[in-house]
C-alpha cells in the first residue's frame, strides 16, 4: 500500500557536457577488514613462541624428499629460517633456500615454494640456478655463492661433492 | 621420530590452527587480516575464521582496530 507521502519533485537539468544521468563516484579503498595481531602480553606467549618456532630434524628429511621430487638436483642449501639455531639467533641470510638444478619442473616449483611459505609462515628467500652457471660462479669465487656457502646453512642434498 | 608438524597438529587440534600461529609468530609484531592470511597460508577462509576467532577468544589475538 503506497502511503501518499509528500515529495519534493526537483527536476535537475543535465549539465551540458553530461549525456548520462549517471554520476561518477569517487572508489573508495578497499577496505581490508579487522586487523588482528597476536597479544603479547599472552599468559603463554613465550612458551608458545618457543613451541611453535622451533624447527624439528624431522621436517629437514621432509624437505629434502620434496625437493628432490623436483627434478635432478645437483645442490640444495637451507639457511636462514629452516635452520633451528634457537630464538636468539638472528642473521640474515642471503638465501632461505638455495638449489642447483638443471630441467626443474617450474609449475612443481613454484607451487612446492607457495606451499612451503603457507607452511613456514613466510616468504622465503630462495635462488635457483643450473649446475653450469653454479659451477662458473663457484669457481670465480661469487660473492652470493661465497656468502652462502660461509655463512652458517646446512647441504641437504649434494651431488656436486662440496 | 614424529613428524614435528603433525604432532603440533594434534596437540592443538587443528592444522590451520598451526599454521595460523605459524604465520602469527614469524612475523610478528606484523598485524593481518582474516583474507590476506587465508590467501598466504592457502587453507579456506572460513575455517581460518573459526580459528582466529577461538584465538582471540583465548587471549592469544586481539583486535586491533
Amino acid at each position: 500500500m503506497l502511503k501518499n507521502k509528500k515529495r519534493k519533485i526537483t527536476k535537475s537539468k543535465p549539465k551540458r557536457n553530461q549525456k548520462f544521468p549517471i554520476k561518477t563516484v569517487e572508489r573508495k579503498k578497499p577496505n581490508r577488514g579487522r586487523l588482528y595481531a597476536l597479544n603479547s602480553n599472552f599468559e603463554f606467549f613465550q612458551e608458545l613462541r618457543s613451541l611453535i618456532l622451533k624447527a624439528s630434524p624431522a621436517e629437514k628429511d621432509q624437505l629434502t624428499k620434496r625437493i628432490s621430487d623436483l627434478g635432478r638436483i645437483k645442490l640444495a642449501i637451507i639457511s636462514g629460517i629452516f635452520l633451528n639455531y634457537g630464538d636468539n639467533f638472528v642473521f640474515n641470510p642471503v638465501a632461505d633456500l638455495f638449489i642447483v638444478a638443471d630441467d626443474i619442473n617450474k609449475r612443481k616449483l613454484s607451487s612446492f615454494l607457495r606451499s612451503l611459505e603457507a607452511e613456514v609462515g613466510r616468504e622465503i628467500k630462495f635462488g635457483l640456478m643450473e649446475k653450469d652457471e653454479f659451477e662458473y660462479r663457484y669457481n670465480m669465487f661469487d660473492r652470493f655463492v661465497r656468502v652462502l656457502l660461509e655463512g652458517p646453512h646446512e647441504k641437504i642434498i649434494n651431488k656436486l661433492g662440496l | 621420530m614424529a613428524n614435528k608438524t603433525n604432532t603440533l597438529d594434534n596437540l592443538f587440534g587443528s592444522k590451520v590452527r598451526v599454521k595460523i600461529l605459524k604465520n602469527a609468530f614469524r612475523n610478528y609484531p606484523a598485524d593481518f587480516n582474516i583474507s590476506e592470511l587465508s590467501r598466504r597460508i592457502q587453507e579456506p577462509i572460513q575455517v581460518v575464521k573459526k580459528e582466529v576467532a577461538v584465538l582471540a577468544k583465548v587471549g592469544l589475538i586481539r583486535i586491533r582496530r
